[in-house]
C-alpha cells in the first residue's frame, strides 16, 4: 500500500492535525516509506489463533464506585487556555461539514 | 554533608553542565534547590537522604513545570505528582531538576525535543540516545547519581548504552505509571538511570510496589534493593543469536566477548537461544506505540491544554487543527498520523490486528526460551555506539532501527537493563540483560556482580 498526498490529508483531518502545505511532499515520502516498512508483517504466514497479549496483571482489581475528592493543587482552569464559570471555553462550533 | 551542601553542590555541577550547552535540563533553580534542601531538612533522613535525583520531563511534579519537551506544553504546571516522585520525596530525594526528551518521549537520540536537541556527554558531536537523552546525559556527565526516565520502546536502556551508564526498564506494572504523561499506554514504564547499579536498584526500590491510582499496577511489594551475588554458578544464561547479527559493529561485538568471557570465568553456563520474531519487533512497535499515541494525545486539543490561542478562529474544529499542527513538532506528527492510519476503517486489520498478533509471538518467543531453562537473557544494547548528530533525522525509519534490540522487551512486558561493559573508540558500548516477568531482582544481582568485575572505561578492541 503505497501513502499518497489525498491520503495524508485525509489522515491529517481524521487527526485534526493542520498540515503546512510546503510540509506536505516531504512528509508523504516519510509516512509512504514508515508505511512500505511495517508492512513486512504482511510477509509473516498466519499461523492460526494467537491470543492476544496484555503486559501486567492477569486481571485488574475492582475498586470501589465512590466518588473520592480530588487532590488537586491547582484548579482544572489553570492549565487550560480559557475557562469561565467552571467550564472550558471553545470558539462556537460553526460549519460542522468543514470539521 | 548535609543536604544543604549538598543542594549547593548540585547547583554548581548543573551550572557547570548548562554552561557547556549539554541541555540537557529544561527546568532547574538556585531557590527550587533550596526549596528542596529545605523541605528535607524539616523531613528527616529516610531511606535516600539527601540523594539528588533528576526527573524526565515527562514526569508530573508539582513545583516544577511538565512540558515533555513540547510546546503545547510550554509552561504547563501539572495539579498533581506522579507516584514515583512522591516516593522519591518521602524517602528523603533531593529533586534536583527536569530534564529534556525527544518530544512526548517519541525519538532515539534526544533530537526531536522543542527546547534544543541534548549533547552526548563525551562527545558534542554526537547524541545522548532517547527518548531520555537528558536524564541519561546528565547522570553520564556524573550531575547528579540517579534520574527517572521512561521507556516506551528502549528509552532508557537505548540512551543509558550511549551514555556509558546503567540503565533499568522495570516489568511493567512493578512501577506505578500514575503522573507519567501517556505516550503507549500498555507500554509506557517510568525507568531508572543510575551512575551504578547500586544507585538504580536503591532508586527502584523506593518507587516499586503497588499503587491504587494504576490499575495497571502489579499487588506485590516493592523491590528490595539488589545485593551482586559472589558468583554466577548455577546460572545459565542465553544469547539470542538474532541479536548477534554479521554486521553488528566490530566494537560493539567485542564488547559482548568480554563480557560473555567474565560471565563464564564468574562460572554462569552459556547458551543459545532464539527469539525467532525478533526481525518483527521494531514493524510491530512502530504500528502499536503510534496507534495508542494518536489516541492518548487526541487531549492536546487547545481546549484542555495548549497555549495561547491565536485569534479569529472561525470554530472549535479550526482550533483543534491550528493548535495540534503548531503544538506538535514533526516526529509527534509523523507518529499521530501513522496511528490514525493505521486505526481507520479498512485498515485496521492489515496493521493493528497482525501487530498485535506478531507482539504476542514475540512474548512468546522469550516465555519459551525461559521456560527451557534459561534465567537471564544477555546482549548487546544497541548495535552500535552513539551515532553522529544529524545523521538519522532525515530518514525516521533508520531512526527507529536504533531500538531493534530494546524495543522487543518492551513489546513483552519484561524487565530489561544496560549496563556499561567498556568503550569502543572512547565511545561507551552496553550490553543488556533480560529477565523473566516479574524477576527483576535477579537481573540486578547479576548486573551488580557483573560491574564489579568488568572495567566499563577500558577499551574493549
Amino acid at each position: 500500500m503505497r501513502i499518497g498526498r489525498d491520503d495524508v490529508l485525509k489522515i491529517a483531518r481524521l487527526a485534526e492535525l493542520a498540515v503546512d502545505e510546503a510540509d506536505l511532499p516531504k512528509l508523504v515520502e516519510q509516512l509512504d516509506g514508515i508505511v512500505a516498512y511495517v508492512a513486512q508483517l504482511d510477509a509473516v504466514p498466519a499461523e492460526g489463533d494467537i491470543a492476544p497479549f496484555v503486559p501486567g496483571p492477569e486481571s485488574v482489581a475492582w475498586r470501589a464506585d465512590e466518588v473520592r475528592p480530588q487532590s488537586l493543587a491547582l484548579p482544572p482552569g489553570a492549565m487550560a487556555p480559557a475557562f469561565r464559570n467552571g467550564f472550558f471555553v471553545v470558539p462556537r462550533r460553526t460549519g460542522m461539514d468543514e470539521a | 554533608m548535609s543536604v544543604r551542601a549538598i543542594a549547593a553542590r548540585t547547583g554548581e555541577l548543573l551550572r557547570a553542565a548548562d554552561a557547556r550547552g549539554l541541555n540537557a535540563v529544561l527546568h532547574w533553580s538556585e531557590a527550587h534547590l533550596e526549596f528542596e534542601a529545605a523541605r528535607l531538612e524539616g523531613q528527616g533522613p529516610g531511606p535516600l537522604a539527601g540523594m539528588p535525583i533528576a526527573i524526565k520531563d515527562n514526569i508530573a511534579t508539582l513545583d516544577l513545570p511538565t512540558t515533555c519537551g513540547s510546546r503545547i506544553l510550554e509552561g504547563y504546571v501539572s495539579p498533581f505528582e506522579a507516584t514515583a516522585v512522591r516516593r522519591l520525596r518521602e524517602a528523603g530525594a533531593l529533586i534536583a531538576a527536569k530534564t529534556n526528551l525527544d518530544e512526548f518521549a517519541m525519538g532515539s537520540s534526544t533530537e526531536h525535543s522543542a527546547f534544543g536537541r541534548v549533547l552526548h556527554p563525551m562527545d558534542p558531536t554526537r547524541v545522548p540516545g532517547g527518548s531520555s537523552g537528558g536524564s541519561g546525559a546528565l547522570v553520564g556527565a556524573g550531575v547528579v547519581p540517579a534520574a527517572l526516565g521512561s521507556e516506551t520502546g528502549g528509552s532508557v536502556r537505548q540512551p543509558a548504552s550511549f551514555c556509558g551508564v546503567v540503565g533499568v526498564k522495570p516489568s511493567y506494572g512493578r512501577v506505578s505509571r500514575y503522573g507519567l504523561v501517556a505516550f503507549g499506554s500498555s507500554l509506557d514504564c517510568i525507568s531508572v538511570f543510575g551512575q551504578t547499579v547500586q544507585d538504580a536498584s536503591r532508586v527502584l526500590a523506593t518507587i516499586s510496589g503497588h499503587d491504587p491510582l494504576d490499575a495497571t499496577s502489579l499487588a506485590r511489594p516493592p523491590m528490595a534493593v539488589a545485593a551482586p551475588r559472589a558468583d554466577l554458578r548455577g546460572l545459565r544464561i542465553g544469547l539470542p543469536r538474532e541479536y548477534f547479527p554479521a554486521d553488528l559493529d566490530a566494537g560493539v561485538r567485542a564488547g559482548m566477548e568480554r563480557t560473555i568471557a567474565v560471565m563464564r570465568d564468574l562460572g554462569a553456563t552459556i547458551v543459545d537461544v532464539s527469539l525467532p520474531h525478533t526481525q518483527y519487533a521494531v514493524p510491530t512497535y512502530y504500528i502499536i506505540a503510534p496507534a495508542e499515541a494518536s489516541a492518548n494525545l487526541a487531549r492536546y486539543d487547545g481546549v484542555r491544554f495548549g497555549p495561547t490561542r491565536p485569534e479569529g478562529l472561525p470554530d472549535v474544529g479550526a482550533l483543534y487543527r491550528t493548535t495540534r499542527g503548531r503544538g506538535f513538532g514533526p516526529e509527534v506528527r509523523r507518529r499521530i498520523l501513522i496511528g490514525t492510519y493505521v486505526l481507520s476503517a479498512g485498515y485496521y486489520e492489515a496493521y493493528y490486528g497482525k501487530a498485535q498478533r506478531m507482539r504476542a509471538r514475540i512474548a512468546d518467543d522469550f516465555r519459551q526460551a525461559f521456560a527451557a531453562g534459561v534465567d537471564l537473557l544477555f546482549t548487546p544494547t544497541t548495535p552500535t555506539t552513539a551515532f553522529k548528530a544529524g545523521e538519522k533525522t532525515e530518514d525516521p525509519v533508520q531512526m527507529y532501527l536504533a531500538d531493534i534490540f530494546v524495543c522487543s522487551v518492551s513489546l513483552a512486558g519484561l524487565p530489561g537493563l544496560s549496563i556499561p561493559v567498556g568503550r569502543s573508540e572512547g565511545l561507551p558500548v552496553g550490553g543488556q540483560l533480560i529477565a523473566p516477568y516479574g524477576e527483576d531482582e535477579r537481573m540486578l544481582e547479576v548486573a551488580g556482580t557483573l560491574e564489579g568485575r568488568l572495567d566499563a572505561t577500558a577499551e574493549v578492541r
